[in-house]
C-alpha cells in the first residue's frame, strides 16, 4: 500500500537504513560458534548510477550488512545491503574466506532479497531458520548480526514495543507492517534475523539516528518475510499490489449523517481511487467502504485482524496480483457488494528510489532529456515549478495518463549552439516540431526526424519556444560528445 | 513591505557612520517640508477577523499648491491615523489620504483638523528635468527642527520595481553618502529648490540612493486633477528577448536590428484588445526601436526598458503606434492603453487599506486567494508554499478559463464540534459549497444560506474531496465565534 495525496505518512527523512557503506576487510576468526551458522555476513561492491551524467558507468562504493539462511542455500537479506551491486560475497563465522554469491531475487517494495551461493559447500549441513509468527507485544527478542563496532557476530536483546504501518525507507513510498523493537540495532545489522524461541520473527532493517530517537529499531515481520517467499515460489517476484485508493476518516457526525450512515463507528469514505489501479471504475469519491473481506473497517480505516487491530491495507498485504477482494460498499444510502482484481500501479514507481537501473537520457545539441522520476529530482535539485508540480501530482491529479514520462530538459552542456538556452534548463518538454512528448521514446524519435530547418521544441511555462537551426547539429553533436567525453548520445531500453 | 522594514534597520546602522556633505540649509526646506506621522495597522491574514498590532511610521512629506502634501503610497497604506506636523513649531493637524496609487508608490494627503495648516508653508514645484551628472539634496531634519541638507548626484536610471513586485517604473540612482535622521522615511529631494523627486530606499553598502522621481510625480499628479485617477497604463505582455541568432532566424527577424518576442498576451489588458497575439514581436513604439533585450534609447537616461515608453509619459486612453513583425510580415497596430485593475486578477496582487475577504461556516475558515497570503509561506514562499496555489498563481489562466473570478481557499479548521475530523485540513481549493460552483466568497457565503439538507456539502480540488458539515450546529458555532471574533464574514 502506498501514499496517494497528503494522506498522514510517517515521516521517513530520519529513518535510516542500517547497511555499512564502508567495509574493512575482518580479521580472522579462530573460535567456531556454531550456534550462528546461519547467519552470514554480507559483503556487497555496488556502482551506484549518476543521474548527473547518465552516460557514465557511475560511482564505485560497497557496504555489509547480515543475512541469514532460511532453506538450503537460500539467504535472506534487506534489498537495500545488495541494491545496485556488483559483486557480492558471503562470509560465515569463523571463516575468513568470502564466497561468491547471486542475487536471485530482490524486493525493493519491501526490502528483501534472497541470495544464492556460487559453490554451496560451506554451508553444507548447516540448519537453516524457520520463519515464526508476529511476536506478541512486550515479548523477548534477540537481533544477531555484523554491526558495526567489531569485526564479530554481535547480538543484542530486547521487548517488542510496538506493531505498526509504517514507511519502509528504502524505496520511501511503501508502507508495510513493521514491528519495532528497543535492541540495539546499528549500521551492519541490516538484514540480519530476529529471534524469538530459535525461530525467526523478523529482519532488522531500519531505525532512527540516536539525536532522534532512542531506542527504536524496526524489524520486517513475518507476514511481510512469507508473502515475499512465497511470492518467488514461481521463481519470479512479481510486486506488491494495490487498491489505488485514498481514503478519508469519518469521524465527524454530520459527515456521517450526510452519507446516511447509523453513528456506529464503522465505515470510511472514499476520497479518490484511481482511474487506473485496481479499483478505479469501481469505487468512487463519496463511497464508504463498509467492510473488506468480510471484515468491518472502523472509521478510522482499521479491521480486526488475526486478534490485532491493523490498517485495512493488511488484507490487500497479503494478495498477490490477480487475487480478488470482496468490498461492501455504502453507496447512496444503498449496500452493495464489489469484487476487485488486484494488480500493481506502476505510476507510484515516480516517486519511489529506485534501484538497479541504468538512468535512460537522451542529449541531443548538448541538451539532456531524462524522464522525472525521484532519482533524478535529487540527482539536479530541481526548483522548476512546474516540474515540483507534475511530481508532486502525478498520481492525484492523475498527470501519468497524459504523459506516461514526464520529459525534463534536466541540463546543458554549454557549447556555441545553445548558449542561449540556459533559461530552458529544468523545465518539462512538452512538444518537439508539434509532436506532444509522451515518452523518452517520443522525444528521441522526434528530435531523430530531419523535416524543416528548425528544430522547434516547446517547454511548459517557458515563453519562447527553443529553436535550434538544424544544419548546425549534427557538427555540434559530435563536438559536445568528444569535449564532454558522453559515449553514447541516448540509453532509452526500461529494464 | 520587506523593504520597509530594512529602512529602519539601516538608520540604525547609519548613524556611525559619520560622514556627510551637510550644508546650512536654504531656508525653504523648513517651508516646503513637513513631517508625516503615521499609525498604521495592517489586517492579520491568518485570523482575518482581527487586525495585527500597530505600529507607527515617521516620514516626510512634500508640500504641494492647493493645501496638499506628497508622500510615498508605503507611508500611508493601512494607516489608521495620520498627522502632518511642522518641523520649526512643531504645530500638528490630522490629515487624510486623498489619492494613492500603490503600484506608482504615491499618495497625496490633505489636513482635515485645520484646512488652513499648510497656509503659511511653500508649496514645491516639480523640477522638469533631472539627467546624469545633476547634484540634488535630500532634505530632512535635526531632531530640534533643523533643516538638514545633503547633496547626492545622479548617476543613472533604470525601469525598477517600487516596492509592489508585480509593477515597473523608471527609477533615479544617485551617489553619495546619506546622513539618516530619524523620522526620515521617504526624504524629499530637491534640484534648484524644486522638487526632483522621493528618495525611497538607500543603501549603505554601496552608497546609491533610490530616487523615485519628479516626471513619475508629474504624472500621477496630472492623472488626478480632473478628479478622476485612471492609473498608469500597462501594456498586458510577457516577452522573451530575441539575442540568440538561431532564434531571430526563425523568426525571420535577421534582417532587423532588435524586436521582442511576445510570450503572452493578458486577457483584457492593452495588448489583447488591440489584437496583439503570443508570437508577434514588437519592433518599434511610437517610433522607438526596441532592442533585442527590450530596451530603447531614451534621450537622457540612455537604454531603459520599454515598459517607460507605455507608462513613463502616456496616459490611459491615449494611443500607441506599435510597429510589430507577424509571421514575418511587418504591421503597424495601433494601441489604446487601458488599465487592467488589480482587483480584477485571480489572485490578488497587492491589498492595503482593506481586509482580507473571508467567510467563517462552522468553524470553517474560507478566503479568497492573494499574494500576500502566499507571502505567508515566508522569504522562501516560493518553494514553501502548497504547490496547487503556486501554481495557480503562476497559471491564472487555467482557473480564469472556467469562469474563476477568485480562488476561494478553505484555508483551515478552527477546532469546533462541527469540524470534528477536520481539524488537519488546511488550503483547500473550493469548487463547489451545497452544489453550487465557487467563483469567489460571495458566491460562497451565498450558497452557505441554501443548504439542501441538514448537512452543508463542500467539494475540494483534491483530498479528502468532500466533507459535511452539520447546518445547525454550525450556525451555532459561529453564533458563538461572533461572539468571541467580532465579525466572522467579510465579503466587500
Amino acid at each position: 500500500m502506498k501514499p496517494i495525496t497528503s494522506l498522514p505518512v510517517p515521516t521517513i527523512a530520519a529513518l535510516t537504513l542500517f547497511a555499512i557503506s564502508s567495509s574493512a576487510l575482518p580479521a580472522k576468526d579462530t573460535k567456531k560458534s556454531n550456534q550462528y551458522e546461519a547467519v552470514v555476513r554480507i559483503e556487497n561492491s555496488s556502482l551506484n548510477p549518476d543521474y548527473r551524467t547518465p552516460w557514465n558507468s557511475g560511482r564505485d562504493s560497497g557496504g555489509n550488512g547480515t543475512g541469514w539462511l532460511v532453506a538450503p542455500n537460500k539467504f535472506v537479506t534487506n534489498a537495500h545491503v545488495v541494491s545496485n551491486s556488483r559483486i557480492v560475497y558471503i562470509k560465515k563465522v569463523g571463516d575468513a574466506k568470502p564466497y561468491r554469491a547471486k542475487i536471485l531475487h530482490i524486493a525493493h517494495d519491501c526490502d528483501l532479497a534472497m541470495l544464492e551461493l556460487e559453490d554451496p559447500s560451506a554451508f553444507e549441513g548447516v540448519e537453516p531458520f524457520e520463519v515464526g509468527e508476529l511476536p506478541q507485544l512486550d515479548t523477548t527478542v534477540k537481533v544477531i548480526g555484523y554491526p558495526i563496532g567489531g569485526e564479530r557476530i554481535s547480538i543484542t536483546s530486547g521487548v517488542v514495543s510496538r506493531i505498526d504501518f509504517l514507511s519502509y525507507s528504502h524505496s520511501a513510498v511503501d508502507l508495510h507492517l513493521t514491528v519495532q523493537i528497543d535492541a540495539a540495532i546499528n549500521p551492519g545489522n541490516s538484514g540480519g534475523p530476529v529471534l524469538q524461541n530459535g525461530k525467526v520473527v523478523g529482519v532488522a532493517f531500519q531505525g532512527y539516528s540516536g539525536n532522534v530517537a532512542q531506542n527504536t529499531g524496526y524489524m520486517i515481520p513475518p507476514p511481510v518475510i512469507r508473502r515475499f517467499l512465497k511470492d518467488i515460489e514461481d521463481g519470479q517476484y512479481d510486486h506488491y499490489v494495490d487498491l489505488t485508493m485514498s481514503e478519508f476518516t469519518l469521524l465527524n457526525p454530520a459527515q456521517r449523517a450526510a452519507l446516511g450512515l447509523a453513528n456506529d463507528g464503522i465505515g470510511i469514505m472514499v476520497a479518490n481511487a484511481e482511474a487506473d489501479g485496481s479499483a478505479g471504475g469501481i469505487l468512487k469519491t463519496g463511497d464508504v467502504l463498509m467492510a473488506i473481506d468480510g471484515l468491518p473497517v472502523k472509521s478510522n480505516g482499521l479491521i480486526n485482524y488475526e486478534g490485532e487491530d491493523v490498517n485495512m491495507n493488511e488484507i490487500v498485504e497479503r494478495k498477490f496480483a490477480g487475487d480478488v477482494i470482496n468490498l461492501k460498499i455504502w453507496r447512496e444510502q444503498k449496500l452493495v457488494s464489489a469484487k476487485v482484481t488486484l494488480k500493481r500501479f506502476l505510476p507510484y514507481l515516480i516517486t519511489a528510489k529506485q534501484y538497479d537501473k541504468k538512468p535512460r537520457y537522451v542529449m541531443f545539441a548538448g541538451l539532456v532529456f531524462q524522464p522525472m522520476d525521484r532519482n533524478l529530482m535529487t540527482a539536479h535539485n530541481i526548483k522548476d515549478l512546474q516540474v515540483r508540480y507534475h511530481y508532486d501530482a502525478y498520481v492525484s491529479d492523475s498527470i501519468y495518463k497524459e504523459r506516461p514520462e514526464v520529459i525534463v530538459l534536466t541540463s546543458i552542456l554549454p557549447d556555441s549552439i545553445n548558449s542561449y538556452f540556459s533559461s530552458f534548463s529544468q523545465s518539462i518538454v512538452d512538444e518537439v516540431n508539434g509532436t506532444k512528448i509522451k515518452t523518452l521514446k517520443d522525444i528521441h524519435s522526434a528530435l531523430g526526424k530531419s523535416d524543416g530547418d528548425f528544430i522547434t521544441i516547446r517547454l511548459l511555462g517557458q515563453g519562447r519556444p527553443l529553436v535550434i537551426d538544424r544544419s548546425r547539429v549534427a557538427a555540434a553533436q559530435k563536438r559536445i560528445q568528444e569535449k564532454y567525453n558522453v559515449i553514447r548520445d541516448h540509453y532509452l531500453e526500461e529494464q | 513591505m520587506k523593504i520597509l522594514m530594512k529602512i529602519p534597520i539601516m538608520l540604525l546602522l547609519l548613524a556611525a557612520m559619520v560622514t556627510a556633505t551637510i550644508k546650512a540649509a536654504p531656508t525653504s526646506a523648513e517651508k516646503s517640508v513637513v513631517r508625516v506621522n503615521t499609525t498604521m495597522q495592517a489586517f492579520n491574514l491568518i485570523q482575518p477577523w482581527q487586525k495585527s498590532a500597530p505600529s507607527s511610521r515617521l516620514g516626510l512629506g512634500a508640500v504641494l499648491p492647493g493645501g496638499r502634501v506628497l508622500v510615498t503610497a508605503q507611508m500611508v497604506t493601512d494607516a489608521t491615523y495620520i498627522e502632518l506636523e511642522k518641523a520649526d513649531t512643531a504645530a500638528k493637524a490630522i490629515a487624510k489620504v486623498v489619492a494613492v496609487d500603490y503600484e506608482a508608490n504615491l499618495a497625496v494627503l490633505q489636513p482635515v483638523s485645520d484646512a488652513q495648516f499648510l497656509a503659511d508653508r511653500v508649496p514645491f514645484e516639480l523640477a522638469d528635468k533631472l539627467q546624469p551628472g545633476d547634484k540634488v539634496e535630500a532634505w530632512q531634519f535635526e531632531n530640534n527642527g533643523t533643516p538638514v541638507t545633503t547633496e547626492i548626484k545622479v548617476s543613472k536610471a533604470e525601469v525598477g520595481r517600487y516596492f509592489l513586485d508585480s509593477s515597473m517604473f523608471l527609477t533615479v540612482r544617485a551617489n553619495g553618502t546619506v546622513q539618516y535622521r530619524s523620522g526620515s522615511f521617504t526624504l524629499p529631494v530637491a534640484k534648484d529648490r524644486q522638487l526632483a523627486g522621493l528618495l525611497v530606499s538607500y543603501s549603505s553598502k554601496d552608497q546609491v540612493s533610490s530616487i523615485l522621481p519628479a516626471s513619475i510625480i508629474s504624472h500621477f499628479l496630472k492623472d488626478l486633477e480632473d478628479g478622476e485617477y485612471a492609473g498608469f497604463p500597462n501594456l498586458g505582455i510577457g516577452y522573451s528577448q530575441t539575442l540568440d541568432e538561431q532564434f531571430r532566424k526563425y523568426l525571420k527577424l535577421s534582417e532587423e536590428k532588435g524586436g521582442i518576442y511576445i510570450n503572452e498576451v493578458v486577457p483584457g489588458a492593452s495588448a489583447a484588445a488591440a489584437g496583439l497575439k503570443a508570437g508577434d514581436v514588437i519592433l518599434d513604439i511610437d517610433g522607438n526601436p526596441i532592442d533585442a533585450r527590450g530596451n530603447y534609447d531614451h534621450p537622457v537616461w540612455g537604454k531603459l526598458s520599454l515598459s517607460h515608453l507605455v507608462r513613463g509619459k502616456p496616459f490611459t486612453g491615449d494611443n500607441l503606434q506599435v510597429g510589430i513583425l507577424r509571421n514575418g510580415k511587418k504591421q503597424l497596430i495601433s494601441l489604446k492603453l487601458i488599465r487592467r485593475p488589480a482587483e480584477d486578477w485571480l489572485i490578488d496582487p497587492y491589498m492595503f487599506d482593506r481586509g482580507p475577504k473571508f467567510a467563517v461556516v462552522g468553524g470553517l475558515v474560507f478566503q479568497e486567494l492573494t499574494l500576500p497570503f502566499l507571502k505567508l509561506f515566508g522569504n522562501d514562499w516560493k518553494n514553501r508554499a502548497p504547490i496547487k496555489l503556486l501554481m495557480a498563481n503562476a497559471n491564472p489562466e487555467m482557473y480564469e478559463k472556467q469562469g474563476r473570478r477568485k480562488l476561494v481557499l478553505m484555508v483551515r479548521a478552527i477546532p469546533t464540534p462541527a469540524t470534528l475530523g477536520y481539524e488537519k485540513l488546511s488550503t483547500l481549493i473550493v469548487t463547489k459549497f451545497n452544489g453550487k460552483a465557487i467563483n469567489d466568497i460571495k458566491d460562497l457565503h451565498e450558497a452557505s444560506l441554501n443548504p439542501e439538507g441538514n448537512q452543508h456539502r463542500i467539494e475540494f480540488e483534491s483530498y479528502p474531496k468532500l466533507i459535511f458539515v452539520d447546518v445547525n450546529l454550525a450556525a451555532r458555532v459561529d453564533a458563538a465565534l461572533e461572539q468571541r471574533f467580532g465579525i466572522i464574514r467579510r465579503l466587500d
